[in-house]
C-alpha cells in the first residue's frame, strides 16, 4: 500500500511538471524584443505597399496557413487558386487542412501547444480572447500600419467603432476582422403567398400586420397554427432566428444574437438585456401569438425537419427562412409537393424601434496570426501579403471569383460571370466544373466581407431583393468597447452562463404562458439574485477604464 | 419405458409469455437499426414526409453514389483499416504481456506495476501535453500516433489479468516441470487456453479503434490519412451546417437528407460483419474473466 502511495506521488509531480513544461511551450513565444523596430524583417516586403496596388513579394516566400476542410470541396493541391496566388503575389501558401466538423478544437490545441501555422483564419469575432493571455497569438493593432488595404476599407465605410469593440483588456486587439461594406442580413419570416393571395392577404410589412395576418389566416384555417418555428435545437436559444429578428425591430440583441449586455446610449451606460422593457415586449408579443394560437407552441422544441415537414404538409404557412433555406428546401420541396404553392421571405417586419439593423453586424470572421510571424525576418511581407489577399478590391475578387477570362467574365459594370462550363453552388446543375470544388475559389477560408458590390454579387434574385430592402435600413450604434480584464473575465463568465439560462428558459416559459407575465417583476428580482447587477457593474466598470485609459 | 415428463402448465404459460417478451425487446432494439438502414435508401422527399419506417420508400442511392464516387472516402477507409489491424495488434502483445505478468502474484512491486496502470484511469497529461509529447516523440502523421498512446486500455487489463489468475496454476507448473520455459507456458499453455478471452479482447479494441476518430485528428495533419470516421464527420458537418453548400441543388438536399443514415451504415456494417464470428466467444470470455476461480 505504502508503495503505490509513493509512486501516485511522484506521478503527480511528474504530471504537474509536464504540465508546467506545457505551459510554457505554450507561452514561449512572448514579446521579449523590441516589438516596433521592423527594419530587420522586411526579407521579400515591398518598398512601397499601397492601397489598391498589386503585393508581390521581391523573393519568394512561404506562409503556413490553418485551412478549414469544408466536405463540400475538400482541399486540392492543385487548384487553381495556389497556382495563380504563387504567380500574382510570390506567395507559397502552406496549408494544414482541417475537417471543418472540428476546426475550433483543433485551432485550440495547435495554439495551445505552441505549434500553429502563421495564419489562423475562420476566426469568429470573441475567439480570440481565450488566446489573448497565452501570448501565442500577435497584437495585430500594433501593425495595422502596414496595411494600407485594410485601414482604407475601415476608413471608407466608418468602421472604427466596430474595430475597436475588438480591443481587449490592454488596449490591444488581436484579430483582424473580415470587414463589410453593410449589414448583411439573412433571416427573416418567410409567407406562403399563394395562401395569402388566395384569400385577399397582403404580405406584411410591420409586425402588428403580421399578427393581423396569421390572425386571419387562422380564421381561415382553424384547425392549424398560421406559424410554426425552427432551429430550435442545438442552439442555446430556441427559435433563435425569429427572436434575434425580432429583436431586432425592438432594438434588442434576443436569439442567437442574444447578450447579457445592452448598451444604453442615452443613459450611456451598460444594462442587463434580459430585464429591458425592449425585450419584454418581444416576449409579450410572442405570447400574444401562441396565447391566440397563430403560433405552434412545438415552435420552441420541435427539430428543424418537424418544422419543414408542417410547413410543406400544409399545417403551417409562415416560417423562419434564410434566403438558401428558402430556395434550396421550402420552394424546392413545396413546388414538388403541393400544386401551385409559392413562398417569399419578406424584409424584417417593422417593430417599435423602426427601419434598424444591429449594430457591430458588419464585423465576420477573421484571421488571428501566431505570435511567431513576428521572430521571422518575413514578418512585413506577411502582413503586407494578408492586407493584399484579404483586404484588397483586387484580392477579395481574386478570392472570390478567381481569374478573369479563366472562371469568370465581367458583365456590365457591377455584375461577374462564370465562364461557361463553370458551376457555383448548384447555378448550372451541368457544368463539367465548379468553382470551389475543382478552382478552389470563394472557398470560406479565403473569401468574406468586402465591398457591397461584391459580397451581393454571388446572391440569388430572392437574397438580392431581401437584402437591397434590408441594405436602406439604418445600423444602430455598435457597443462601445468594454474589455475586461482576464480575472474580471474569469469572474463575469462564472455569472454570465447561469444568467443567460434564466433569461432563455423563463422567456420561453412566458411565451408559452407557464408563468403569468404579470410575474415579470419576480423574475427580474431572482435574476438580481443571480449577480445581475454586480454582471452589469463589472462591464461599467471595464467601460469607464477602457475610456479614461485610451481617451 | 420411454416418459417424458410433461412440462406443467405454468411452465407453459411462462415459456410463452417469455417467448413473446423477448421477440418484442427483440424488435424494439432492432427497429432503429433497420430504420436507419431503411432511410439510408430512401429518397429525401419520402424521409422528409417522415413516411420510412421498415423499408426504404423512393428507393434512391445519391448519397452512397457521393460518398462511394469519392476517391477520398475509399483511402480513408483503407486508413481505418490498417489503423485498425495494426492499433488492435500492438494492444493485444502489450495488453497480454502486461496481464499475465500481473497475474503472477510471486512478482516482486506487483502491487507497484498495477498502480501505474490505475493512475492513468484517474489521471491524465490532458490534451496539450499529449499533443505536445506526441509531436515531440516524432509520432505525428503516421499510425504509431494512433497505436501507441491508446494501446492498453486498462479496463482490458483487469479484465484479462482476472481471467489469467483463474487459469489453475498447477497447469503451468506441470508444464514447466515438462521443460518449457515461461516464455512457451505463456505461447503454448495460457494462450491457447485463453481464446476466449483474446478473442473478446481483440473485438474489444477493434471495435474502439475503429469508431475513434479524435486522435486521428488530433495527430494527422492531412486529409489523405485522416480515417473514414473523420470524412464521415466531417461531411455530415457539412451537410448540416448549411454554411456554402457546394452540390446541385437536388443532390445536396437527397444528401442532407439521409447522410446520417448512410454514414451510419458504412461505419458499423464492417464490424457487424465480423460480430456473429467472435460473438461466440465474447459471452464466455467477459463471463470468465469476471467471476474468478
Amino acid at each position: 500500500m505504502k508503495n503505490t502511495g509513493q509512486l501516485s506521488r511522484r506521478q503527480i509531480l511528474a504530471a504537474a511538471g509536464f504540465i508546467g513544461l506545457a505551459a510554457l511551450t505554450g507561452c514561449g513565444s512572448g514579446d521579449g524584443e523590441d516589438a516596433k523596430d521592423l527594419s530587420k524583417k522586411r526579407t521579400g516586403a515591398m518598398k512601397n505597399h499601397r492601397s489598391g496596388q498589386q503585393f508581390k513579394a521581391t523573393q519568394p516566400l512561404t506562409f503556413t496557413v490553418l485551412h478549414n476542410d469544408n466536405p463540400n470541396y475538400p482541399m486540392k493541391e492543385s487548384w487553381l487558386f495556389w497556382k495563380e496566388l504563387t504567380r500574382r503575389t510570390g506567395v507559397t501558401l502552406d496549408a494544414t487542412p482541417v475537417p471543418l466538423s472540428d476546426y475550433e478544437k483543433k485551432r485550440s490545441l495547435l495554439i495551445g501547444a505552441g505549434d500553429a501555422p502563421l495564419l489562423i483564419p475562420k476566426t469568429y469575432p470573441g475567439a480570440e480572447t481565450a488566446f489573448v493571455s497565452s501570448g501565442a497569438i500577435l497584437p495585430v493593432s500594433e501593425y495595422i500600419d502596414l496595411m494600407p488595404n485594410l485601414q482604407d476599407k475601415v476608413r471608407r465605410w466608418n468602421l472604427q467603432p466596430e474595430v475597436d469593440s475588438l480591443r481587449q483588456s490592454d488596449g490591444r486587439s488581436y484579430l483582424l476582422p473580415g470587414l463589410h461594406e453593410k449589414v448583411r442580413q439573412q433571416y427573416s419570416l418567410s409567407f406562403r403567398t399563394d395562401i395569402l393571395d388566395q384569400h385577399g392577404l397582403a404580405l406584411p410589412t410591420t409586425w402588428d400586420e403580421v399578427h393581423t395576418t396569421l390572425k386571419a389566416l387562422r380564421e381561415e384555417y382553424p384547425d392549424r397554427y398560421p406559424l410554426t418555428d425552427r432551429w430550435s435545437t442545438n442552439t442555446p436559444f430556441p427559435a433563435g432566428a425569429l427572436f434575434q429578428y425580432l429583436g431586432q425591430a425592438h432594438g434588442v440583441r434576443a436569439g442567437w444574437s442574444y447578450l447579457n449586455t445592452t448598451w444604453d446610449a442615452t443613459a450611456e451606460t451598460f444594462v442587463f438585456t434580459g430585464a429591458t422593457d425592449a425585450f419584454r415586449q418581444v416576449v409579450e408579443y410572442l405570447r400574444k401569438l401562441v396565447a391566440e394560437k397563430l403560433m405552434d407552441p412545438e415552435s420552441f422544441t420541435q427539430t428543424d425537419e418537424e418544422a419543414v415537414r408542417k410547413l410543406l404538409g400544409e399545417r403551417a404557412f409562415a416560417i423562419s427562412a434564410n434566403a438558401q433555406e428558402l430556395v434550396q428546401n421550402y420552394r424546392y420541396n413545396l413546388q414538388r409537393q403541393v400544386k401551385g404553392a409559392t413562398i417569399e421571405m419578406i424584409p424584417v417586419p417593422l417593430g417599435p424601434a423602426g427601419p434598424v439593423v444591429m449594430g457591430g453586424g458588419r464585423l465576420e470572421n477573421g484571421m488571428m496570426i501566431s505570435s511567431k510571424a513576428l521572430e521571422r525576418d518575413d514578418f512585413v511581407a506577411l502582413m503586407q501579403f494578408v492586407d493584399w489577399l484579404w483586404y484588397s478590391d483586387a484580392g477579395q475578387e481574386f478570392c472570390k471569383w478567381g481569374v478573369e477570362n479563366t472562371t469568370f467574365t465581367r458583365s456590365g459594370g457591377a455584375g461577374y460571370r462564370l465562364e461557361p462550363g463553370i458551376s457555383l453552388m448548384g447555378s448550372d446543375p451541368d457544368a463539367p466544373k465548379d468553382l470551389q470544388k475543382d478552382f478552389g475559389f470563394h472557398n470560406g477560408v479565403f473569401t468574406y466581407g468586402g465591398s457591397w458590390k461584391l459580397v451581393s454579387s454571388s446572391f440569388g434574385p430572392d437574397e438580392k431583393k431581401f437584402t437591397d430592402a434590408m441594405a436602406a435600413r439604418k445600423e444602430l450604434p455598435t457597443d462601445p468597447p468594454h474589455p475586461l480584464r482576464a480575472e474580471e473575465q474569469e469572474q463575469a463568465t462564472l455569472w454570465d452562463t447561469p444568467l443567460k439560462d434564466h433569461v432563455t428558459q423563463n422567456a420561453l416559459r412566458f411565451v408559452l404562458g407557464k408563468r403569468p407575465l404579470s410575474e415579470w417583476d419576480d423574475y427580474v428580482k431572482e435574476l438580481k439574485a443571480k449577480n445581475m447587477d454586480r454582471y452589469i457593474e463589472l462591464h461599467n466598470q471595464a467601460y469607464e477604464r477602457f475610456k479614461k485609459e485610451n481617451a | 419405458m420411454v416418459s417424458t415428463i410433461r412440462p406443467s402448465r405454468g411452465y407453459r404459460v411462462f415459456q410463452g409469455v417469455n417467448g413473446v417478451i423477448l421477440t418484442l425487446v427483440v424488435l424494439i432494439t432492432l427497429y432503429p437499426f433497420v430504420n436507419i438502414v431503411a432511410r439510408s435508401f430512401s429518397g429525401e422527399k419520402e424521409i422528409r414526409a417522415g413516411d420510412v419506417t421498415l423499408w426504404p420508400k423512393g428507393f434512391d442511392l445519391t448519397t452512397y453514389e457521393i460518398v462511394f464516387s469519392d476517391s477520398m472516402f475509399w483511402r480513408n477507409y483503407g486508413n481505418t483499416v490498417l489503423y485498425t489491424v495494426v492499433a488492435t495488434a500492438v494492444a493485444m502483445v502489450l495488453t497480454t504481456c502486461y496481464a499475465y505478468v500481473l497475474s503472477k502474484h510471486h512478482l516482486k512491486g506487483r502491487g507497484a506495476l498495477v498502480g501505474i496502470a490505475v493512475f492513468t484511469m484517474f489521471f491524465t497529461g490532458g490534451l496539450i501535453p499529449n499533443y505536445v509529447l506526441i509531436t515531440s516523440l516524432g509520432l505525428k502523421n503516421s499510425v504509431w500516433a494512433i497505436a501507441l498512446p491508446n494501446a492498453i486500455s486498462v479496463f482490458n487489463l483487469l479484465v484479462m489479468k482476472a481471467f489469467f489468475e483463474s487459469l489453475p496454476s498447477e497447469l503451468e507448473e506441470a508444464a514447466q516441470i515438462d521443460g518449457l520455459s515461461t516464455y512457451g507456458v505463456l505461447l503454448r499453455i495460457v494462450l491457447p487456453l485463453s481464446k476466449a478471452v483474446v478473442a473478446t479482447m481483440v473485438l474489444f479494441y477493434s471495435v474502439s479503434f475503429w469508431n475513434s476518430w479524435f486522435s486521428a485528428f488530433l495527430y494527422m495533419d492531412r486529409t489523405e490519412l485522416m480515417p473514414v470516421t473523420v470524412y464521415l464527420r466531417n461531411l455530415l458537418a457539412g451537410a448540416t451546417g448549411g454554411t456554402g453548400a457546394g452540390a446541385t441543388t437536388e443532390n445536396l438536399t437527397q444528401v442532407n437528407a439521409n447522410i446520417q443514415a448512410v454514414t451510419i451504415v458504412l461505419t458499423s456494417l464492417p464490424i457487424l460483419c465480423v460480430y456473429p464470428f467472435v460473438q461466440r466467444y465474447f459471452v464466455s470470455g467477459v463471463m470468465l474473466g469476471a467471476v474468478k476461480g
